[in-house]
């Protein structure tokens, strides 16, 4: 079953990082193929999301239900198909930071939008990022690249995205192999857009409107 | 030719032959003309490689092909032009079907010595009229099998692949054998995960890998987002092409000259997606086309501006087919083939009235002229629209398009625990589909189809289920829910186009050719004519034809 961590920084102190993330409702758009979500309840919602199954866009209907609300560091949630044969879970957590940003231990693939913070970078080393970012956007799309924070502006804090996918039934092994290489550019997606909307000076209420 | 180009007269790009398109035809065709010496250059349109031939199915059908011993089965060129002649319903030439059936084992045997492509014969699959004079019970489709697209090295991510076809990564004779069609749970899913992620690729997405590997091998790597524009003649000669080639991120584009020393061949594909020109000429009304959305007939827009002569062009390659709300390919909605559902037990078609009106079972193509009947006093064709209804005992058993046996009941059927209430619910009138129902169960029970001869032929029991008694395509429709889904005209790629010579060359309506000037694939007028002889004659003739262009091209004087 696909599993995918993703962490990246963010120059804002932890908390203010959190008031954001605590309505789903701001950063809803930010996840990669958003068509609408729903809010049930205070712990249930359901997201129609547009993803790729290997070479083919289709559209998703997932229910979502928080099974953890520690605020300000940890919100933990599962997820069910609706229309698919599919479940998963995950966790956002926010931390204060002590260093970089990097890509978690055991995620998948190197992060190609979390290179070192751009001011210590030599020369060479910025025409590398170029050249990253370039691939990046190849490979994945117009995602969101940003330089990261250096820490030397103020408080920063580690947003960390955890997202596991399992497809069931029979077909299952086949569409887990299909749903991989999808993930972690999701994750990282989600993390990095919601990071820029705050770094930008963006804040609650910026991002979506709700379907209902 | 543009003006300024007249003056300037400075070539972007220069090659003996310039190639048009990177499906079964072009890719072949730019082979055969390197294989001949010639310097070679070929755009694409799209920004993937592949064309038709990456969504087909990736067969092709080759009568005397030299791997018909391997399975058993004795041809002949006489069987082989006996058949095809009746089916060209009189819309081809027969010297053009007489190059094609002599020269496509000759290409075959071509391909696997130039390219890693190594055939197996499909002993099982069989022609799409077995049963007429000539035709055979398999043998003459040939399977590309399995192809490891990391082999293309970072061209691996430019190979186009088909949504409906080769999701997965098992041939066309794997897909047979483990009875893909009436037993989807038995298919090895791990196996077949562990092979998707490896990077294996199947049916027309091996075919077209395999030749895009040898291309590369030949040091030729296909211009992607290139998409010509306009033949650029000299004293009545086709000299170049003017290309639009893509601009990035948002950025415009920009035109590139491309000098064509000795030929240009066009393999563009179909006109399937431009409505204005399939409105033009199909004799059928044409909706959903099931080919990649670039094939929208610039080749023969192409052909046409330089005098060609045309042929063929009410005539496609059809397929029913059906959508699945929510699903996209290349930005537009995908239209999926029918090619099993139809054909298995406790399914039917109905149109308005609530009745069959052909064999469901049928070929693709042949049956999709069925829909288009018209209806003179009341002047519409009253098959159109027209849905496939069955029931809870087809669900339990079969697959549908993307829904396995035992999955949730997805919401894109319309549903009723009647078939009065299904009929009224999709406008169907609800008397005519009650006898229908009850007169086809009657068929199923005795395994005869006295209406419209359903599992009679071959090829209908090919896509049924064997274990299905006593006929592999008739089971009785009576187990509630009942289900209905909308089938529409649909098409894997149009087939007329450029009236061609035995050598490929493009025709004027004089009949002299135009020199430089080639086609093959579906931007040619089909040598089949209005028939489809079976499995992977589309590409079989795109690639014949793709040959001989080459061939020929590449022995042109400059």
């Amino acid at each position: 079953m696909p599993e995918v961590e993703y962490e990246t920084t963010v120059a804002l102190p932890r908390e203010r990082v959190w008031d954001f993330v605590k309505d789903m409702n701001n950063w809803a758009p930010y996840l990669t193929g958003y068509q609408t979500h729903e809010i049930l309840s205070d712990t249930d919602s359901i997201w129609t999301l547009k993803g790729d199954v290997g070479v083919l866009a289709r559209v998703v209907k997932l229910k979502a239900h928080v099974t953890e609300w520690n605020g300000p560091s940890r919100v933990s949630f599962t997820l069910t198909g609706m229309n698919e044969q599919v479940d998963g879970d995950g966790t956002l957590e926010m931390d204060t930071n002590d260093g970089a940003a990097k890509a978690a231990p055991g995620s998948p693939a190197p992060s190609a939008s979390a290179p070192a913070p751009l001011a210590k970078r030599s020369f060479f080393g910025r025409i590398l990022d170029a050249i990253f970012r370039f691939l990046f956007r190849r490979m994945h799309g117009p995602g969101v690249v940003r330089a990261l924070p250096t820490g030397k502006g103020g408080p920063t804090s580690k947003l960390k995205f955890r997202l596991r996918m399992d497809a069931g039934g029979p077909t299952g092994p086949l569409v887990n192999a299909m749903l991989a290489p999808a993930l972690l550019p999701a994750a990282e997606d989600l993390a990095n857009k919601i990071a820029a909307h705050l770094e930008s000076g963006g804040g609650a209420g910026a991002g979506a409107k709700p379907a209902a | 030719m543009v003006d300024w180009f007249k003056k300037k007269r400075k070539w972007d790009l220069e090659a003996d032959v310039v190639v048009l398109g990177t499906g079964g035809a072009g890719m072949t065709a730019a082979l055969a003309a390197h294989a001949g010496g010639a310097s070679v250059v070929i755009l694409e349109k799209s920004k993937l490689v592949g064309g038709t031939t990456a969504v087909s199915g990736g067969v092709v059908w080759v009568p005397n092909n030299h791997h018909l011993g391997e399975v058993g089965v004795k041809d002949s060129r006489d069987e082989a032009l006996g058949y095809v002649k009746r089916l060209t319903d009189g819309r081809s030439d027969d010297a053009l079907v007489e190059r094609f059936l002599d020269s496509a084992p000759a290409m075959v045997k071509w391909i696997e010595e130039q390219t890693p492509l190594r055939f197996k014969p499909l002993g099982r699959y069989p022609d799409y009229h077995p049963e007429f004079p000539g035709g055979k019970p398999g043998g003459r489709s040939l399977d590309p099998g399995l192809f490891d697209a990391n082999e293309l090295g970072p061209w691996k991510k430019t190979l186009r692949r088909s949504a409906v076809f080769g999701m997965t990564a098992m041939s066309v004779g794997e897909a047979t054998d483990w009875g893909v069609f009436s037993k989807p749970l038995k298919l090895p899913f791990k196996l077949l995960g562990e092979r998707y992620a490896k990077g294996y690729v199947c049916y027309g997405g091996a075919l077209a890998g395999n030749l895009l590997k040898a291309l590369l091998e030949r040091k030729i790597e296909p211009l992607v987002e290139h998409a010509a524009r306009e033949l650029l003649v000299e004293e009545g000669r086709v000299v170049g092409v003017r290309a639009e080639k893509a601009g990035q991120a948002g950025q415009p584009g920009q035109e590139v000259f491309v000098r064509a020393r000795r030929g240009v061949v066009l393999a563009s594909g179909g006109f399937e997606w431009n409505k204005a020109l399939t409105a033009q000429f199909l004799g059928g009304v044409l909706t959903h086309p099931n080919s990649p959305p670039s094939n929208e007939g610039d080749g023969l827009k192409m052909a046409m501006s330089v005098g060609a002569d045309l042929a063929n062009m009410s005539e496609a390659w059809w397929c029913p087919s059906v959508d699945i709300p929510g699903e996209e390919y290349d930005g537009k909605q995908l239209h999926r083939g029918d090619f099993a559902t139809r054909s298995l037990p406790h399914t039917i078609i109905v149109d308005r009235k609530g009745r069959r009106f052909v064999n469901e079972a049928q070929n693709y193509n042949d049956l999709m002229k069925a829909f288009f009947a018209f209806e003179p006093n009341a002047y519409e064709r009253p098959h159109l629209p027209a849905w496939l209804v069955f029931d809870h005992a087809y669900l339990e058993k079969y697959a549908l398009q993307t829904v396995m046996p035992g999955q949730p009941t997805p919401e894109w059927l319309t549903k009723a625990d009647t078939l009065d209430e299904l009929a009224r619910t999709l406008g169907v009138d609800a008397r005519g589909l009650a006898q229908t129902v009850e007169r086809f169960n009657g068929f199923a029970v005795e395994g005869v189809d006295p209406d419209f001869g359903r599992g009679e032929s071959l090829y209908d029991h090919f896509y049924g289920d064997p274990d299905n008694k006593p006929n592999p395509n008739l089971g009785v429709i009576g187990k509630k829910p009942f289900y209905a889904l909308q089938v529409h005209p649909g098409a894997i790629g149009t087939k007329g186009g450029a009236k061609v010579n035995v050598d490929a060359q493009v025709l004027r309506v004089d009949g002299a050719p135009v020199p430089g000037l080639y086609a093959a694939g579906n931007v040619m007028a089909g040598v089949t004519g209005a028939g489809y002889p079976g499995a992977g004659a589309t590409i079989a003739a795109a690639m014949t034809f793709g040959w001989l262009a080459g061939r020929h091209a590449a022995a042109q004087a400059e």
